[in-house]
Order: C-alpha cells, then sequence, then structure tokens
C-alpha cells in the first residue's frame, strides 16, 4: 500500500488506570487513510482502552495523539474530529440512547448543524445503506441484537466520517448478521479499524492486523 | 403500597406495556390514540385537576361518566382497564377503614356499626373521595394507555418542558428497560443458586447486593453512554423528534373535552 | 405512601407543586449537560429497584429507596423522583397528576436533606457508625416523607387524622426495611467499590470533569 496520509499517529503512549494497572508502555500505531486494520488480542488487553485514548475518551499519561495531522491534547482538541471518526461501541444498548431508530441516527448530524429535513434524508439514506429500509419509526428497544448492532453501524456512518472505528462488533451476533456486517464495511468504501478477538473475522475484512501483547503492538 | 405478589411482577408489567405499545400499531386505532399528544396532555391534566377538585357528589359522578366515555373511546380492553382501576382502589380502602367513623369525622349519626358510629358527613366525604378518585384514574388510564411514553415526552416538550427534564425522562425510559433486563437476569442467576425470598437478614442482604450490584453496572454505563453521546457531537442538546399537526379527530376530542367539562362544571354550580 | 387523587385540597395540592417546581429548579441547574446521563441511568436503577417487592411480615412491599436516592443526587433527588412518579403514573396508568407535586415534594426533600448531611457520615472509617449513618438516611427519609404526608393530609382537613394516622401506621415497617437496605447497599458499595461513595462520586453539586 502506498504510504498515505496518516489519520492516526500514537507514539510512545503510556497508560495506567488510576488503580495503577499498567495497560500499554511506550505503545506505537500509524493508522492510514485507505487502510483496513484489525486490533487483535486476548479479552481484557486494553483494546477498548486504546481505541478509548484514540478517541480523546481516555488521555494517556506519557506520548502524543495525533488525528488527522494535529496532536490532539485535551477536550477542545478531540471535540472537533471526534464525530468525524465513526465510533461503534461494543454494547449496542450503550450507543443507541434515544427512543427511536430515526433519533438515533439523526442525533449526530443534527447536533452537527443538520436542518430536521437533510437529517431525515440521511436517516433514510443511511437505513438504506444498511438494508434496513422502513425501521426509522422502530423502538429500539424492539430490535433483534443483530439489528442493534446494524443501526449502532449506522449511527456511526450518517455522522459521514473519514473512518470507522468498530469496537468487538461481532460479539453475539449469529453468521447472517455477520455476514450483513461485512457486506456494509465492504460497501462503505471507508477505512477503518476493527478491535476484535475474532482472528477469522478480522482475516475476512481486514489488510493487516495488530496483535497487542504486554502492552504493545506487534503486526501480524 | 400495592400487594402484587413478590416474583418478578415488574419485569412482566414491562414486557406487557411494551407488547401493548409493539401491538398498538397493528391493533385496532382509536380515536383516543389518534389524537394529537399536545391536546391529550392539556386534556388530561385539566381533566384531572376538574374531578380532583369538586366538592359535589352530583359533578363528581357526572366526571365519572365523562371518565366512562373517555374509556370508550381510547380502545384498551375493558379487563385491563378495570385491573388498574382495582389498584386505585386498594388505596382508597384505606379511606374506608376511618373517615365514615364518627372518631374521624364527628357529626349526624346514621348508623352503627358494632361500638362505631358512622356519620351522614363522613359517609359523604367517603363517598365523594371514592368516585372522585375512580373518576380520575379512569381519566388518566384512558389517556395514558393510549398514547406512548415517547410520543408524550415530545408532546411536552413541544409545549415547552425543559430540555434537561425530557432528556432525563427519554432516556431513564430508555434504560429502565435495558437495566430493567439485566436486573431480571441477575434475579433468575439468585434463584438458580436457591434464593428464595423471605423476611431474614440473608434475604435483604441478597437484594441490597443486587441492588448495588445494578448501581455499579449501571453508573459505568452511564459514562459510556456519556461516551457515545459525545462521539456524535453532542453539545448539551437532546433532540426529541416527533411531527404535530391538529387534525380533525382533534377538533372533535377538544369539542368533546369542552362538553365534559361544561357538564361537570353545571353540577357543581347548579 | 401515595396519596390517592381526590382527597387534598387545591391549597394542599398548590403549595406541594410550588415547593416541588422549586425544588426541580435548582436539582436541574445541579445537573449539567454532562451529567444528564448520570441522572437518568440513577433514575432508571431506582425505578428499577422500586420494582422489587421484599417481604415483610405476612406480605411484601415494594422498595422505595428515597434516601439512597438522595445520597446519590443530593438537589437532583427532585427532578430525578418526579420522573420516577411520573413513569409510574403513565406505565401503571393509575395517572397521580394532580398528586404530582406534592408527591414529589414529599418524596425528595427528605431525601436530598438527609442524603446531604449524611454523606460524610456514610464515609466513616468507622463500620458501626457508617451502617448508622445510612440507615437513619433510609429510613429517616421514609419517616420524615410519610410524616408529610400526614401533614398534607392534616392541612385539608382535621377528618384526615385518623387516615394520616394510619398511613404512618401502614410506613413503619417499611420505614425499618429501608434503613436497612440502605445500610447494606452502602455497605455493598463500601466493599466493592468504595470510590463510589466519595463526594466526587456523589451529587451533581461540583462541575463534572469531561
Amino acid at each position: 500500500m502506498p504510504s498515505s496520509e496518516s489519520l492516526i499517529a500514537l507514539k510512545n503512549i503510556d497508560f495506567s488506570y488510576p488503580d495503577g494497572r499498567r495497560v500499554f508502555s511506550d505503545l506505537n500505531l500509524i493508522f492510514r487513510d485507505g487502510q483496513k486494520a484489525g486490533l487483535a488480542g486476548l479479552n481484557g488487553c486494553g483494546k477498548t482502552t486504546l481505541l478509548s485514548v484514540i478517541m480523546g475518551l481516555l488521555y494517556p499519561q506519557r506520548g502524543e495523539v495525533e488525528i488527522f495531522g494535529r496532536a490532539r491534547r485535551e477536550e477542545k482538541d478531540f471535540k472537533e474530529i471526534r464525530a468525524q471518526m465513526g465510533f461503534v461501541f461494543q454494547d449496542a444498548n450503550d450507543q443507541l440512547f434515544c427512543p427511536t431508530v430515526a433519533d438515533d441516527i439523526a442525533f449526530g448530524p443534527l447536533n452537527l448543524g443538520a436542518s430536521r429535513k437533510e437529517a431525515d434524508l440521511i436517516v433514510e439514506k443511511t437505513l438504506a445503506l444498511l438494508r434496513l429500509e422502513g425501521f426509522g419509526p422502530r423502538v429500539t428497544y424492539d430490535l433483534s441484537g443483530g439489528e442493534k448492532k446494524l443501526v449502532s453501524i449506522g449511527t456511526a456512518l450518517a455522522l459521514n466520517p473519514r473512518l470507522l472505528i468498530l469496537d468487538e462488533p461481532t460479539t453475539s451476533l449469529d453468521e447472517k448478521t455477520v455476514a450483513r456486517l461485512e457486506q456494509i464495511l465492504n460497501d462503505c468504501g471507508l477505512p477503518y479499524i476493527i478491535a476484535s478477538h475474532d482472528r477469522s473475522f478480522l482475516a475476512r475484512t481486514t489488510h493487516l492486523v495488530w496483535t497487542m501483547t504486554e502492552g504493545r503492538l506487534v503486526e501480524g | 403500597m400495592p400487594a402484587h405478589h413478590q416474583s418478578l411482577t415488574w419485569s412482566k408489567n414491562m414486557s406487557e406495556h411494551h407488547k401493548s405499545q409493539g401491538k398498538r400499531l397493528a391493533r385496532r386505532e382509536s380515536a383516543l390514540k389518534k389524537a394529537d399528544p399536545r391536546l391529550k396532555i392539556i386534556a388530561v391534566v385539566v381533566w384531572s385537576f376538574l374531578l380532583a377538585l369538586t366538592e359535589q357528589i352530583g359533578a363528581a359522578m357526572a366526571g365519572l361518566a365523562g371518565s366512562v366515555i373517555l374509556a370508550m373511546i381510547s380502545g384498551l380492553p375493558a379487563k385491563d382497564i378495570l385491573k388498574r382501576l382495582l389498584t386505585v382502589n386498594f388505596f382508597i380502602l384505606f379511606l374506608w377503614l376511618v373517615l365514615p367513623f364518627s372518631f374521624s369525622y364527628p357529626g349526624e349519626v346514621m348508623a352503627r356499626l358494632g361500638p362505631l358510629e358512622i356519620t351522614r358527613q363522613g359517609l359523604r366525604l367517603t363517598c365523594l373521595l371514592t368516585i372522585k378518585g375512580n373518576a380520575v384514574a379512569l381519566g388518566a388510564i384512558a389517556f395514558f394507555g393510549a398514547s406512548s411514553v415517547f410520543e408524550l415526552t415530545a408532546a411536552a416538550r413541544r409545549l415547552g418542558a425543559p430540555e434537561k427534564m425530557t432528556a432525563i425522562f427519554v432516556l431513564m425510559f430508555r434504560y429502565v428497560q435495558v437495566i430493567g433486563q439485566e436486573c431480571a437476569r441477575l434475579r433468575l442467576a439468585m434463584k438458580a443458586r436457591g434464593f428464595k425470598p423471605s423476611m431474614s437478614m440473608h434475604s435483604y442482604r441478597s437484594y441490597a447486593n443486587l441492588i448495588g450490584m445494578i448501581l455499579i453496572r449501571s453508573l459505568d454505563r452511564a459514562s459510556r453512554i456519556h461516551a457515545a453521546m459525545r462521539c456524535r457531537g453532542y453539545n448539551g442538546r437532546f433532540w426529541l423528534s416527533g411531527e404535530f399537526n391538529f387534525k380533525k379527530i382533534d377538533w372533535a376530542l377538544g369539542s368533546l373535552m369542552i362538553l365534559l367539562i361544561c357538564g361537570v362544571l353545571a353540577f357543581a354550580f347548579v | 405512601m401515595h396519596i390517592s387523587e381526590g382527597v387534598l385540597s387545591a391549597p394542599v395540592l398548590i403549595c406541594g407543586a410550588a415547593l416541588a417546581l422549586g425544588g426541580m429548579a435548582k436539582g436541574l441547574r445541579a445537573v449539567g449537560e454532562d451529567d444528564i446521563p448520570k441522572a437518568a441511568v440513577l433514575a432508571a436503577v431506582f425505578f428499577v429497584a422500586s420494582l422489587i417487592h421484599v417481604n415483610i411480615g405476612p406480605g411484601s412491599a415494594h422498595l422505595i429507596l428515597s434516601g439512597l436516592i438522595g445520597l446519590f443526587l443530593g438537589w437532583a433527588a427532585f427532578p430525578v423522583i418526579f420522573a420516577g412518579l411520573l413513569l409510574q403514573g403513565i406505565l401503571f396508568q393509575f395517572g397521580g397528576l394532580t398528586v404530582l407535586g406534592v408527591n414529589t415534594f414529599n418524596m425528595a426533600f427528605p431525601a436530598m436533606a438527609l442524603g446531604l448531611l449524611l454523606r460524610k457520615g456514610i464515609n466513616s472509617q468507622r463500620k458501626a457508625a457508617a451502617f448508622a449513618a445510612a440507615f437513619i438516611c433510609g429510613g429517616g427519609s421514609i419517616l420524615l416523607s410519610s410524616l408529610l404526608v400526614a401533614l398534607a393530609l392534616f392541612l385539608t382537613g382535621r377528618e384526615f387524622k385518623f387516615v394520616a394516622l394510619e398511613i404512618m401506621l401502614a410506613n413503619l415497617p417499611i420505614m425499618i426495611i429501608e434503613g436497612l437496605m440502605c445500610a447494606l447497599v452502602v455497605g455493598f458499595l463500601a466493599k466493592v467499590r468504595p470510590a463510589l461513595l466519595t463526594g466526587e462520586a456523589l451529587g451533581f453539586e461540583k462541575p463534572a470533569k469531561a
């Protein structure tokens, strides 16, 4: 792959939790435009923590987080770009906090300044991409686990992001939904990072895989 | 305190509510269901206060009749309505235990029950409160049964309720469902390990652990929800969708309400 | 604890509603934009918990946990308890609209006052003192709430004094259970996640960190 613009660069990151548990020491990562990357590792090895550092939801004790070519140090820096990195949480119930599917998909665009009409259009387009036409007025609570996951991805796609970041997207999904998920990832045409312990899923959806062991990333 | 039996009553209530909300779309529509939720909120508030403050038995009876009409156009099954009313009357029972008697309400004695004297004034007040209580409750059952929580919240926001309050309310309702399921799973796990509720320290401690566990998990969840909101550009606005328009049916419902209100007032002042 | 509709007089209803509105305004101001999810999720937890019935003597009663609400939410107990009561009225469909103000105030005020007062106490190093503080917070909230209910009835008319007495008596066992439950939950949290009980985690009176 030709070396294109780096979207995310982590340099010499150290991170420990307040209780002293060390998660990374001197971690480095570069993610470039056009890449499809996987982040593998055992449960509890720090995949979610790493994604949270990228999203500016947690701050490292040492090192530099660079997103879209600029160092990001405080909430203000992250606030302006967070919505450009469509983040999909592991538990769809955390991501989908609105009454209906349409409300949830529209939440991001409305925050970013879309009018109600534009937001409605985005909802329609997003649902079409997910092949969930007609799901707009459905109450989130009544969706199946698979549908919730797809809508979660829809809420991220609706932001019109420059990349997607997915945390354990296949957890407790059946094969059919996993296949649809692969299809959507393929269709959306965005670069993405997927954290997953499911190596075969990563093999099918990504070009390169980082493995997290003992607080560092190893390619392969 | 409603004397529901212990067990998983609450989760049953919750899923019943959801089933009925889901089914509602398929089930035959009723006039009250189709009405503008803004009108429904105003109507149920005015109607409730009017009846609650009525002092005359005649007016209260007229109100009860009005609530029966509202219940009839709500499209709710009679069985459900009666079940709800039963709970209300459980509270009213407390009044009947003391209020009709002379020790509560001294006055003209009209009958004796053992050593107790029933006074005309006491009996009249208890009857009035019973009729009013049922009339208000029946009206509320009709209106709330024919609306969804989300639709009512969006309408309340449109009517000027503060955004923070409606946001808390909507999020609360959303997570009552999620946390309710979590709670049900934990209780099932307790049951599977032989837990039987009783009046013992062990039993109370088990419930306390359950609640503590749910608290911890839910506070963690709250910070994840907050993160999810920030990831989508949250800046303090909590958008509620819902288009409202005043339709023919709303003119009809509005007129009916005015008619009913006038009816009650007529009995009150004539 | 609830007063059925149609019992209280107009002045009492209006007074209760005004006091509740004041408390809610102050409570909502305490809840920052970034605290909304926490307040809402706590409201949901207490709503779910209030659907749990525990055995008392031959019968059972549902939990209220207003003391815990006060500990965790401070002034924000007002909007949270209001939301809970309103949802109860809509979901179980017996309304309670006219007494919503009075009921909110009756439950939220003691919870808020005792919660704020006893936050230090539940963090006491001495286990017995912490237990006692939490017990007083849980049981005391119910005691004061039922006194307020009695007061509302008494202000409506002297003929309700026996109804008021009845409600107080019915609440006695609940008071003890609520004190015990509050103390046990606080004890559990002190063991499992003590950070949740420290000043920073409790309430919204300080601006939240981003």
